[in-house]
């Protein structure tokens, strides 16, 4: 019995990787089928098949939208860092101004809205108390903020960064529409969206 | 200098030196990435490696005449597909895939067409008993017809075909092991 198992194990073994007693009934199927076998021939390859080169698309196209949207943003902080102007105190006469770390709460009686920007102050203990006098007060009824008049370099600036963000945003919906195997939009369109 | 120069060439015709980037890398990813890279040339080795293997794969489903014809489409198909290859070491799971693929594509395109006898179309001299044998695998299941086609016809090992084919050795082992007992029933049940 343990001879028989062995002696399978031995055929299985020829069966599996020829290695071990051959076994007759493999063998001559071996030699029987062998006839079948695939001969070599050549391979005709037309010369109209291209073969698709192996272009790094993607990565790259994801590479160069980051870069994009850094470049953006880079743009972006400078221009709002530029727009950055002196904070604004100001308050009505009859208010009380408003000291750090205590709420001021506008009074219900007047319906207007009244925008005070106060600048807080950082240390605390530098200006214990307030007087009244050295604090600027807005003599009018209504505080109006006026927006900052932009110089001709800033507008510049702000166009700059407007036409990056267009150039972004097109150049990603054209990576997201070659990633897609979508075909490309008209070009004269896009011109016409980005101007 | 003459004596360093002839042992550099010896080197390199002997294969002793290698760059580093070579001595690991399977022989299917340099050839694929080489095919990818514009060398098409390349492509005629994929095709001579595994060439057996379609062949293999078709005749255990496709009638024999039509095997040399669907081999050469199989590899024209894998030669413009190339390029969606993710893995270049699973050239021979994916060409093989496509094989058995393009088998069942011609089995439904013959449902509509008369199917002819295989014994009596082929003209050409074949052994007799040799393709009783293949009719007899290809009544087995599919798993266990592919193995024994590959491993009596191609006379791939084992290992060989677990190899070529991405299925796990264990499971080739199985299959050629079960396949053997059925195809041993049928043959004693014809004789």
């Amino acid at each position: 019995m343990a001879g028989g198992q062995s002696e399978k194990a031995m055929n299985d073994n020829y069966l599996w990787d020829r290695t071990g007693k051959p076994d007759a009934e493999v063998q001559e199927l071996e030699e029987l089928l062998v006839t079948l076998r695939y001969q070599p021939q050549p391979l005709r390859i037309p010369a109209t098949i291209k073969v698709r080169r192996n272009r790094m698309v993607l990565p790259l196209a994801m590479a160069a939208a980051i870069a994009l949207t850094m470049i953006g943003a880079g743009l972006w902080i400078h221009f709002a860092k530029s727009q950055a102007g002196p904070v604004i105190q100001a308050a009505r006469q009859d208010q009380p101004i408003a000291t750090p770390g205590i709420e001021t709460p506008v009074p219900a009686r007047d319906k207007q809205t009244v925008a005070t920007v106060v600048k807080q102050a950082t240390n605390p203990t530098r200006h214990p108390k307030t007087n009244p006098g050295l604090v600027a007060t807005n003599k009018h009824s209504n505080v109006q903020i006026r927006e900052a008049a932009l110089t001709p370099q800033e507008l510049a600036e702000k166009e700059q960064v407007l036409v990056a963000l267009r150039l972004l945003s097109a150049k990603l919906n054209l990576v997201q529409r070659k990633s897609q195997g979508l075909p490309q939009v008209n070009a004269i369109r896009n011109q016409h969206k980005m101007g | 200098m003459i004596e360093a120069e002839a042992t550099a060439e010896m080197l390199l015709m002997t294969g002793a030196f290698r760059s580093p980037q070579t001595i690991d890398e399977p022989i299917e990813q340099t050839l694929v990435r080489a095919v990818l890279d514009g060398e098409r040339d390349r492509f005629g080795r994929l095709y001579e490696l595994y060439a057996p293997l379609v062949h293999g794969v078709l005749l255990a489903r496709v009638p024999r005449d039509e095997v040399d014809d669907l081999v050469q489409d199989i590899f024209m198909h894998a030669l413009k597909k190339l390029h969606t290859l993710r893995k270049p070491t699973a050239f021979g799971p994916w060409i093989a895939m496509i094989a058995r693929n393009r088998a069942m594509d011609f089995h439904r395109a013959s449902r509509n067409t008369v199917e002819v006898d295989e014994h009596t179309a082929v003209a050409k001299p074949l052994n007799r008993t040799a393709r009783e044998v293949l009719d007899l695998i290809r009544q087995l299941p599919d798993a266990y017809r592919e193995t024994l086609v590959l491993r009596f016809v191609e006379g791939m090992t084992g290992p060989e075909i677990a190899s070529r084919t991405g299925l796990t050795p264990a499971s080739v082992r199985v299959n050629l092991h079960r396949g053997m007992k059925l195809l041993r029933a049928k043959i004693g049940a014809v004789a």
